[in-house]
């Protein structure tokens, strides 16, 4: 086997001398002739003879030339150097093809190396398919979680996964060395690495017995802290760190490519050193939140996992209070679910637009390779009549296609690197993985497979033409079929278009809707700074108190600053507190039976913070400095939460007790609502306790808030110099507000432009491609029109002809994609806000926009069709 | 004459094979001792006889010399490969299997 493919390598790499092919042929004829003149013919009848017996010498040698292995490279680089020098000879249809091709390409590269990782390519786990995150879900939490009492009960008694473990969460941390610096610390089980396949780089693992509570402490750090920080120096394996303040030694380096499950950004390893036996202890305070991941067994799909775990799910709901039981469910899903989210549905999103974009273009460039081939009809009809086989004429053509497309993707990924630098610079934060976007062999390799695909596709419909024998006769005669085909092409193309516009114009009203909503607060000339402060240097809450007031004192200085207030949390969204309705007592009144009530989001202010973001007060006077220096409790509701605690009474002295246990807190006021449910959720009820001059009521996080008559700029710039003075190595992000509302909007933007300019270059390809076709088939009536015209059509009816036959296409488009519409726009639901998928504006508005454009593009042939001249008409040929 | 078609598909190799494996041999020559030692039955075409020989060498089981004949005329020797022997022997085999059942088909009906 090996050795026959080493023989065909040798005669494939060795060239053949075509002379010694015809001296053994002509050989053979000498001795067949030698044969005719010993029986007495004469020499020139003999050789007549010979080469008769022979049959046809050049099919002969056809077919040896045939045998030799790999021959068919050589019809290949034939095929190759005659399109190019076609190509050579017609720049122009070759630039405009590959241009349109580069574009379609281009766009579809760049996207796809950005939704490949959140779409396609596997996590860096081992086995990742078989990873899952399960837990369970409650208003409290948008993802799954576990207490840690039933996931001790998990992973003892489950039977659908070959490992389980947990995460406590990630927290900053402070590395309290020579150089410190702010880190993210996360804690995790003993069992977390091994789960997921992840092995250490250097060093190992922590075990079950580091994983105890007052263990000594190690940790594990990540290859970006190793450099970073210790300059990749492998001596820091077992040596000891100080993280917060304590001797940790480091154990392990994480691998480059290690992430975490959740994707946040991690520094550090630590075992979450979990009092197991404290847990048990039914009602102890011990319990908190974990997120648990695991490893499916072999064979075992979620579903049965999720059976599986049903029981003891059940079991751990009945010991839970009746009223929490209904709004909380179970919940296992794939690891990537549980990371992509919502992401997923804006990458395909994304996706699915640029490759109907990449289809308009090709859809175009086949229509101009029809056109070509409608004018090469007489070309290939004596290329046939020579001898070519159907086979190799389609090969020719489909090599052409192929020269086309892959000159094409070369274009296309230089402008998919330059598309993509513009992505990542407009692009949003939280789109995971953006910055890690880039040409990789993976990417390329798709370039290429897709261009060839296209190829293929498109360029197999010019290429199965199949020329006839007429057009030998040199008449020109009309080519109907091809038009039919180019024609099926352009309706498609704006049906293509009719899609992309109508998204991108759902998308646009949807974000214009989110920019111009009320948001119940002042965003214009506010500047916020938030902060939070290291445990290291400010370990107790009155240090915390300290710094914030030594803040305030020196922010009040401020000139121009009309208001200053200090909370812990900003609105529309971001951390902010929440607490369940349920829970919350009120005096005088039963906590409500059936249901949780839903989530209630409450924040620390001062009490200038109606006043600094222009909240009105709807009753009472809101906090007062008063209340703040005293040691009584005093809380603000807002309007909503008012209304659901107090249907048709007077808020103001009411009582209420904000969780579980603790003070019974004053109402002082009613503030108007605000969003606060980010801005495309809910309003949610909110309630604000006030922040008083005690150490009680401080932790490390805080947001200042100046609402400032100076441009904010400068004011940001002085905000920024005053905490340096204070503590140089604080971090703090200086930001208007205006700027972090936009901030959250940057993600609607970033659809709405993309798919805005992909539906842009959708509709400029696909009016190209229908001028193009109208013009080709005025070009091919221009005898017919003159005919009519001569026998006394006017230039109305001329253009009727022309426009009706373009609005026909049109038309059929444009109703092919409202049909498509109206199934994929449901699937953009979720990222609407303030409009239906069906939003009749937007259908209606993209539907003229379409005809008018279009028909702009048709006028242009119809008046070369209206002045067409009879006579010269009728005399041509 | 009878048509060279009516030869049985691959028998064309078996028979250039055999014939080669007495000594190398123009592709004059093949046809030719064909011809003879069938007694006029096998006429080789030479459209057919000189791709069949090309085939062949790229397989590697015949190698080529250029020589003289015995009339000084210099021409395309072709003999068998030690792969070309085995592959000889294994169609050799074939070709009694194949007969052997025609023959057994054409007893029993």
């Amino acid at each position: 086997m090996l050795k026959e493919w080493v023989t065909k390598l040798r005669f494939f790499l060795s060239r053949r001398n075509h002379s010694e092919l015809d001296e053994e042929l002509r050989f053979h004829v000498e001795q067949s002739a030698h044969v005719h003149i010993d029986a007495g013919m004469a020499p020139e009848e003999a050789r007549r003879r010979a080469l008769i017996e022979f049959g046809g010498v050049e099919g002969a040698r056809e077919q040896c030339y045939r045998q030799r292995p790999g021959w068919w490279m050589d019809t290949v680089l034939q095929d190759a150097r005659y399109a190019l020098r076609g190509f050579l000879r017609n720049r122009a249809y070759a630039f405009t093809i590959i241009v349109t091709l580069a574009l379609g390409i281009g766009a579809t590269t760049a996207v796809f190396s950005v939704v490949d990782r959140i779409l396609f390519r596997t996590l860096p786990y081992a086995d990742a398919g078989r990873l899952v995150s399960a837990g369970l879900t409650a208003p409290i939490s948008p993802n799954e979680f576990l207490l840690t009492d039933s996931y001790y009960e998990w992973r003892d008694h489950q039977t659908p996964f070959a490992a389980i473990t947990s995460e406590l969460g990630t927290e900053s941390c402070d590395l309290t060395e020579e150089k410190p610096a702010r880190l993210s610390c996360s804690r995790v089980e003993a069992s977390f690495l091994p789960t997921f396949g992840v092995t250490p780089l250097f060093g190992r693992n922590f075990d079950p017995a580091e994983d105890q509570p007052n263990a000594p402490k190690v940790a594990l750090i990540s290859y970006g802290l190793w450099k970073s920080s210790f300059g990749l120096d492998p001596t820091i394996l077992n040596h000891t760190i100080s993280i917060d303040g304590h001797t940790t030694r480091v154990i392990g380096i994480l691998p480059k490519t290690f992430e975490m499950p959740m994707l946040e950004a991690s520094d550090v390893l630590m075992p979450q050193a979990l009092d197991q036996t404290a847990v048990s202890v039914s009602g102890s305070n011990a319990v908190t939140m974990l997120y648990v991941f695991a490893r499916l067994k072999p064979g075992v799909t979620l579903q049965q996992a999720q059976a599986a775990l049903q029981p003891m799910f059940d079991y751990s709901l009945s010991k839970a209070p009746p009223r929490f039981r209904q709004e909380v469910h179970l919940k296992v899903r794939s690891l990537r679910d549980r990371q992509m989210q919502d992401v997923e549905l804006a990458a395909w999103l994304l996706f699915g637009t640029v490759m109907i974009v990449l289809l308009i273009a090709c859809a175009n460039v086949a229509s101009l390779m029809l056109a070509r081939g409608a004018a090469r009809e007489r070309e290939l009809a004596v290329r046939a009549a020579l001898g070519a086989g159907r086979g190799r004429l389609v090969r020719q053509t489909l090599t052409e296609a192929l020269l086309l497309f892959l000159t094409a993707a070369l274009a296309g990924l230089v402008l998919a690197e330059i598309a993509m630098r513009i992505f990542i610079a407009f692009a949003p934060q939280g789109v995971p993985f953006l910055n890690q976007a880039h040409i990789d062999l993976r990417v390329f390799l798709f370039t290429i497979v897709i261009s060839i695909l296209c190829a293929v596709l498109f360029g197999l419909a010019p290429a199965l033409q199949k020329p006839r024998t007429e057009t030998l006769g040199g008449r020109s005669l009309g080519s109907a079929s091809r038009a039919t085909l180019r024609q099926c092409l352009v309706a498609a193309e704006i049906a293509g278009s009719m899609v992309l516009l109508v998204g991108g114009m759902l998308l646009f009203r949807s974000f214009w809707n989110l920019e111009n909503q009320h948001l119940g607060m002042q965003t214009e000339s506010i500047v916020t700074a938030s902060m939070s402060l290291g445990r290291q240097l400010y370990p107790t809450h009155h240090s915390q108190m300290e710094f914030f007031q030594q803040l305030r004192a020196r922010l009040q200085g401020l000139p121009g600053l009309k208001e200053l207030a200090v909370s812990d949390a900003l609105p529309p969204s971001g951390y902010q507190h929440s607490m369940l309705y349920g829970v919350i007592g009120i005096d005088g009144k039963p906590k409500p039976e059936g249901g949780t009530g839903g989530t209630v989001q409450w924040r620390w202010v001062t009490p200038e913070y109606f006043s600094a973001l222009r909240i009105p007060l709807i009753q009472g006077e809101g906090f007062t400095q008063a209340e703040q220096n005293s040691n009584g409790h005093f809380i603000v509701v807002s309007e909503l939460l008012a209304a659901h605690m107090f249907p048709g009474e007077n808020p103001i002295g009411q009582r209420l007790q904000p969780g579980m246990q603790g003070p019974w807190y004053t109402v002082v006021g009613v503030a108007a609502n605000v969003k606060n449910g980010g801005l495309t959720g809910e309003e949610l009820p909110e309630f604000y306790r006030l922040r008083r001059n005690r150490e009680e009521d401080w932790d490390p996080s805080a947001s200042v808030i100046l609402n400032t008559s100076l441009p904010t700029a400068g004011v940001e710039q002085w905000v920024r110099s005053e905490i340096t003075n204070l503590d140089p190595t604080l971090p703090v992000q200086v930001e208007t507000l205006h700027q972090r509302v936009n901030r959250i909007a940057d993600r609607p933007r970033f659809e709405t432009m993309l798919v805005s300019s992909f539906a842009i270059v959708g509709l400029v390809l696909s009016v190209v491609g229908l001028y193009g076709v109208i013009a080709f088939l005025v070009a091919q009536r221009s005898q017919e029109i003159g005919v009519r015209m001569a026998l006394g059509a006017t230039r109305a009816h001329i253009l009727r002809l022309v426009v009706a036959r373009g609005m026909l296409l049109v038309i059929i488009g444009a109703v092919t994609g409202l049909i498509a519409v109206s199934f994929l726009s449901r699937l953009l639901s979720s990222l609407l806000f303030g409009v239906g998928p069906h939003d009749p504006v937007s259908l209606a508005g993209m539907t003229l926009v379409l005809s008018v454009v279009a028909l702009l593009a048709m006028l242009i042939p119809a008046f070369a069709a209206m002045n067409i001249d009879p006579n010269v008409a009728l005399r041509s040929e | 004459m009878p048509p060279s078609t009516d030869l049985l598909q691959g028998t064309l190799d078996l028979l250039i094979l055999k014939t080669l494996a007495l000594e190398p041999m123009h592709g004059w020559g093949i046809a030719l001792r064909i011809q003879q030692v069938s007694k006029l039955a096998l006429q080789i075409g030479q459209g057919s006889l000189y791709p069949a020989l090309h085939r062949l060498e790229y397989k590697g089981w015949l190698q080529v010399e250029w020589a003289t004949t015995e009339n000084n005329r210099r021409a395309k020797f072709y003999s068998l490969t030690r792969a070309g022997k085995k592959q000889l022997q294994a169609e050799l085999a074939n070709w009694e299997r194949l007969t052997t059942g025609i023959a057994l088909v054409l007893e029993q009906i």
